[in-house]
């Protein structure tokens, strides 16, 4: 109970810390904010009322503490491209992200640790280094290499999948698929290890020694123990998701968070750029907060010790 | 017309060999022993470490880890043979007819089950018992290896208690079940001094209540002459001498068992420093081609170191020396 009190504290820090962080980076990484909202005729004056009006006049810290008072009162503001409401860009684009993300944090799981347990259950044979061979190549290619591959081969090739689009489940098989792999790659590496470190334990001689079936030590008994780094790499996996989509929903025009991210920096609109930034700061460093309370859920020995 | 009442024994060994392979070397740690264990009795097999105590045990209970393998002889329990039995009919004897307790309780549960869902999985592999009815039998008998408080330890995990409750734990979950044998390999080595008797004594009163055998693995002869029926003295994966554990004591013929026996400390004998046996066990790989013990032994003659020794009957005793000679005469 005071680990997770303390876990919490130390996410609320984070947080906010995070939070400065990205507001400085964004004021500091240069372009004009003027340049997005008005047109190239503007004067210099008029541009310089422009900001004026924005409070990018101000120092920064207190442009932090306007911005950090009115997120907090629930006005998050509007586009400065095209004067939309951010808070209905987050929920249409939201919604998007949640699905294309839940799928891919869905597959790494699902496929991850089936591979990983027979892996560790076929141990140094065939199958067993086939499987490895899948995930070292699963970790070292780039996502935005095996997005166009598959787009390559899927879609143009085969015919079997749109490049593109939103928001059919036929749209969404390539790129959550891309935005798994390196997550399956991972989670089946630990997975075997896990097991492959537990199924040399004492209590599984015990196990057998009790006239357990091989199903029930390996599935049920070192499936368990092993499972629980596999969570604490579960709130990991959302970070890691996170920081991928941004990638992925730009190469497959899925209309999520990423891509409104992208768009936006590279339009310099600041108050999207901004919010969403910290959104995903935040999804990351909620996720490593979910880590840490499954790791105490998950393990007994910290439960209740 | 009186007739000899003939007991078989419920297991009985023979010509065990076990091979290990391992960085290409292939040993045997375990050569041609044979021993038999018979109802009601209790069993101890001494003998250095690294000597092949627990590859026997874990032979018979065919829980070899992978690089060990059973290549010679036969392990008979009541009749049946278990060297070439199919792993279902072996899981089904497992805890139900030959149960196992383990020298290190710490490591040797589970860390993420309760107690009492250890043992009620247990109960319900073998014998298909409903929750109810499997959690009674789960707590009567925990509360038998004398566990205080059995109702809320059945929902501790096996960090929450102690060295010897675990290791009650363990004997709880070898001894449900009721089996016919129990193998108990250094069951109090890794406890303190003071748990390791409670621990004996609860093992010793459970073996005659339940009139079940047991093979007692330990290096400690103070156990075994408190304890034993029956002394099984093994030295480089073999018998060396077997004997009713009174005749062994009172006057032990190998010079092992001799040097065993001598090197426990004595009370009156404050001023000398302890006996201990020269050398120590050779390595499997490496072993003399005559008597295994002769580089080590006092009274080794020619042909110790020529010829393998048989294991030969000597009235109760079972001896594998070509020149028994005591102590005494040192």
């Amino acid at each position: 109970m005071r680990r997770i009190l303390s876990r919490t504290g130390y996410m609320i820090l984070i947080l906010i810390l995070s939070s400065i962080a990205v507001f400085y980076a964004i004021r500091l990484s240069g372009g004009d904010a003027t340049a997005a909202a008005l047109p190239a005729s503007t004067t210099a004056a008029q541009r310089e009322a422009f900001r004026e009006r924005l409070g990018l006049t101000a120092p920064i810290y207190v442009q932090y503490f306007q911005y950090a008072g009115r997120i907090l009162t629930g006005d998050l503001g509007n586009s400065l491209t095209n004067n939309a409401d951010i808070g209905d860009m987050l929920i249409r684009h939201g919604k998007n992200s949640l699905i294309l993300g839940a799928a891919a944090f869905v597959l790494v799981f699902a496929i991850g640790i089936p591979l990983g347990i027979w892996a560790s259950v076929r141990r140094n044979r065939a199958a067993d280094q086939g499987i490895m061979t899948f995930s070292v190549t699963g970790m070292a290619i780039p996502n935005f290499w095996l997005a166009l591959l598959a787009i390559w081969l899927f879609a143009s090739t085969l015919h079997l999948l749109p490049s593109a689009g939103c928001c059919e489940l036929r749209h969404l098989v390539l790129p959550a698929g891309v935005l798994a792999f390196e997550g399956i790659a991972l989670t089946v590496r630990m997975t075997r290890s896990a097991m492959l470190e537990n199924l040399g334990q004492d209590w599984v001689r015990t196990a057998r020694a009790a006239g357990l079936s091989e199903f029930r030590v390996i599935g049920k008994h070192a499936l368990r123990n092993a499972l629980i780094p596999i969570i604490s790499l579960a709130g990991l996996r959302i970070g890691q998701i996170v920081g991928y989509a941004l990638v992925v929903e730009t190469i497959f025009g899925w209309p999520g968070l990423g891509q409104v991210l992208v768009n936006a920096v590279l339009r310099r609109d600041y108050p999207v750029a901004q919010f969403f930034s910290l959104v995903l700061v935040a999804l990351v460093v909620i996720g490593n907060w979910l880590a840490d309370l499954g790791y105490v859920v998950a393990n007994p020995r910290l439960r209740r010790a | 017309m009186s007739e000899a009442v003939v007991v078989d024994p419920v297991l009985s060994l023979r010509n065990l060999t076990t091979t290990i392979h391992s960085d290409g070397l292939t040993f045997d740690v375990v050569r041609g022993l044979s021993l038999d264990i018979y109802p009601n009795e209790i069993v101890c097999l001494v003998g250095e470490s690294g000597c092949g105590k627990t590859v026997a045990a874990l032979s018979v209970m065919r829980l070899l880890p992978e690089a060990a393998q059973i290549t010679g002889g036969s392990i008979r329990f009541k009749g049946r043979e278990l060297v070439s039995a199919a792993e279902r009919d072996i899981r089904a004897i497992r805890a139900e007819e030959i149960s196992m307790i383990f020298q290190d309780p710490l490591t040797s549960l589970d860390p993420s089950f309760t107690v009492g869902s250890i043992l009620k999985e247990l109960i319900k592999v073998h014998r298909g018992s409903d929750d109810a009815s499997a959690t009674a039998l789960a707590l009567a008998t925990l509360a038998e290896v004398e566990i205080p408080d059995a109702k809320s330890r059945m929902d501790a995990y096996p960090h929450q208690l102690s060295g010897g409750m675990r290791q009650r734990v363990m004997i709880a979950m070898a001894l449900v079940l009721d089996p016919d044998l129990l193998i108990a390999d250094e069951p109090t080595t890794a406890l303190d001094v003071t748990v390791q008797a409670q621990i004996l004594d609860r093992l010793v009163d459970e073996q005659r209540q339940r009139q079940m055998a047991m093979l007692l693995i330990t290096h400690d002869l103070a156990v075994v002459a408190s304890v034993a029926h029956r002394v099984a003295v093994m030295y480089s994966g073999e018998i060396v001498e077997q004997a009713p554990v009174d005749q062994l004591f009172a006057d032990p013929q190998h010079p092992y068992t001799q040097g065993l026996i001598h090197a426990l400390p004595h009370v009156s004998a404050r001023k000398e420093p302890l006996y201990s046996i020269p050398g120590r066990v050779p390595p499997p790989q490496f072993t003399p081609p005559g008597c295994y013990f002769a580089p080590r032994c006092p009274f080794s003659i020619e042909v110790c170191w020529k010829d393998h020794p048989p294991l030969e009957f000597d009235g109760d005793r079972l001896l594998r020396c070509y020149n028994p000679q005591s102590f005494a005469s040192l």
